[in-house]
């Protein structure tokens, strides 16, 4: 079932990325300092929405685990964290070519948004590794369940630090009161491209469960081993 | 009167495992409960539960009548003094065997001489030695010494907790032992022991076993003479106090702290005569980068305390691990100034002012970030520096804040 997820997410993506060369209108020189490198716009947006939603997913295992002690929740987490990560990367990496090419360099210090986004991935990459790092055990997940909450706290603060901080970063582009400032193929585009995203990044977060799934069962098995022997 | 010490239907998990399931144990004023059970029953959780040192599941552990840590985390220092061995024995090798003693003795808010004591060990010529030049055998007498001490200073009853205190001790000194165990028991302190030694089993009036959570007494055990322990009051060393202390004698903070501020100051004087071309903001940067720099590696403390599980043994006694206090203040105040005689720049008492807040801050933040992870089984292995770039953007913020 996962797979068949991911495949169709891959797909999805693939389309939109030929979609977004090839039929996508550009956008008006005048606005943009480089407007080709606009449409990695349509990679790089769908990508950051993923990784809102993988990491919704970390903070919604990482409660679970911390107030039910509940498995199912911990491999939610642990696919949050990992789907947070991929995703992640995929955003500032697509990110620092687009600043390159459109502010003239790859990141911005002074950037709310760029920053937070930075750090959540950053988080990511510390819960992914130190996890790894660890035997599985309450203390661990204890802990990186913790640090699954606290960094949650930079997901509202990332969604909403264009609308207050407006620095280099664009601000919304759909969503606003005046009814967005894209044109309809653009639209489309992106709509299409973030629903692959979404698929591509709930394959993703399903195929990781039934993997830690069955890491947990081998684990159990080994433990039955030992005594055993 | 109240058990000094209440283990109320408590459950703990070890790794993937419940060690403890609705675990009841009582321990009261002249008692002495010995904790037997095979190899992984359980008995060291049992001792760690009732120092306070690991999160429950369910119930809770009272120290009197004090709730010290229940299952939802509620945790706060019980009215007992508490004297604690742990299988580890708690102690820094960077010690002296008499100051660490004294200081041990002085949590309860009394101390008596030790003298006596290391005599009674046969340590007393190695009392103004350091702890890393003793056997591990001598090392163990000061950490079961370290447990005892502050409950024979003490008038009022005590609770004393001691995993394996014979360990490595040879029989001569286990003689010692079960004397001292016996006097404290006939002064009214609660006693609870883990160990496999029949001769300390000897001593307990009940036993506990781990695995059926029963509770048995058992024959009187003989008492002995009393000893005569004259104690005065004495202040209680604070972690920010044994913190300081111990960063003077190790030159810990030098090492890391001291250092990244001298080769953050050292690489900007390298790069030549640029200061005085950038704008204000970059001015300012540079300025105070020693000062965060220094405050960015975090407290070193935190590291040197996980030998022999010093810093648990803290966390229970101290009621908190030992830090650097407000030393960062004075580092960030020194190297912003030497950074700003090094740019050539005028004094400026605001910089130096913000230079050692900044160093304060983030280095306890930094500390904050360190301790977060001391209960996984690999704390060094869990890469606590990559979350300190999330101290890099208040860094700009604060720097844009003051040019402007």
């Amino acid at each position: 079932m996962a797979s068949a997820v991911l495949f169709v997410g891959f797909g999805g993506i693939g389309a939109s990325m030929l979609l977004a060369l090839l039929w996508a209108p550009s956008v008006s020189i005048d606005a943009f300092e480089s407007p080709a490198a606009q449409r990695i716009f349509y990679w790089h947006v769908p990508a950051a929405w993923a990784a809102f939603i993988a990491f919704g997913a970390l903070f919604i295992g990482s409660a679970g685990w911390l107030f039910k002690r509940s498995d199912r929740m911990w491999r939610l987490h642990v696919a949050g964290s990992e789907a947070g990560l991929a995703t992640g990367l995929m955003t500032v990496w697509s990110g620092c070519v687009w600043g390159a090419a459109e502010w003239g360099t790859p990141w911005d210090w002074t950037d709310v948004r760029l920053n937070t986004f930075g750090l959540l991935t950053l988080l990511a990459i510390y819960v992914v590794l130190g996890r790894n790092s660890q035997p599985d055990g309450v203390e661990t997940r204890d802990t990186f369940a913790a640090f699954g909450l606290y960094g949650f706290v930079l997901v509202p603060l990332t969604y909403i630090a264009t609308r207050i901080w407006t620095i280099r970063h664009p601000g919304p582009v759909v969503g606003t009161d005046d009814g967005g400032s894209i044109n309809g193929e653009m639209g489309l585009v992106l709509l299409f491209s973030a629903i692959s995203f979404t698929v591509l990044i709930v394959g993703h977060m399903m195929a990781s469960m039934r993997l830690t799934d069955l890491e947990q069962k081998l684990e159990r098995l080994q433990v039955q081993t030992d005594k055993v022997a | 009167m109240a058990a000094l010490l209440t283990l109320n239907e408590v459950e703990v998990r070890r790794g993937m495992d419940v060690v403890l399931r609705n675990h009841h144990l009582s321990v009261s004023g002249g008692q002495c409960v010995a904790l037997v059970g095979a190899n992984g029953s359980g008995k060291s959780t049992v001792l760690e539960v009732s120092a306070g040192l690991l999160p429950l599941e369910k119930g809770s552990v009272l120290h009197g009548e004090t709730t010290v840590i229940d299952h939802e985390g509620r945790r706060r220092n019980g009215p007992l003094t508490l004297g604690l061995t742990l299988q580890k024995n708690g102690v820094l090798g960077s010690e002296v065997v008499e100051e660490h003693l004294q200081m041990a003795c002085s949590m309860g808010g009394t101390s008596t001489e030790a003298a006596p004591f290391l005599e009674a060990f046969n340590l007393k010529h190695r009392a103004k030695d350091l702890v890393a030049h003793l056997s591990q055998g001598q090392v163990r007498k000061i950490a079961v010494l370290s447990a005892l001490l502050p409950a024979f200073a003490s008038d009022e009853p005590c609770l004393v907790l001691l995993d394996e205190p014979s360990t490595g001790l040879d029989d001569d000194a286990v003689k010692v032992l079960c004397e001292w165990l016996s006097v404290l028991r006939q002064r009214g302190h609660g006693l609870l022991v883990a160990t496999h030694d029949q001769r300390l089993l000897g001593q307990a009036t009940h036993l506990h076993a781990v695995a059926t959570g029963a509770t048995e007494p058992c024959e009187a055990p003989k008492d002995h003479p009393e000893i005569t322990t004259p104690s005065s009051p004495s202040r209680r060393c604070s972690p920010a106090a044994f913190g300081v202390k111990t960063h003077f004698q190790t030159m810990l903070w030098l090492n890391s702290n001291g250092m990244a501020a001298l080769l953050t100051v050292g690489i900007l004087l390298a790069m030549g005569t640029f200061y005085p071309n950038l704008t204000p903001l970059q001015q300012l940067g540079f300025l105070l980068a020693p000062a965060f720099a220094a405050g960015l590696c975090g407290e070193p403390l935190v590291a040197a305390m996980r030998e022999e599980r010093a810093a648990s043994w803290w966390m229970a006694v101290g009621g908190g691990v030992p830090h650097a206090g407000g030393m960062p203040l004075m580092i960030g105040a020194v190297v912003t100034a030497g950074a700003s005689v090094g740019f050539e720049e005028p004094l400026n008492g605001l910089h130096v002012l913000v230079g050692a807040l900044l160093c304060f801050a983030v280095w306890h933040g930094v500390r904050f970030m360190q301790l977060a992870t001391v209960r996984l089984a690999r704390p060094h292995a869990a890469m606590v520096g990559l979350l300190t770039p999330v101290l890099i953007l208040p860094y700009a913020v604060l720097v844009d804040w003051l040019t402007r």
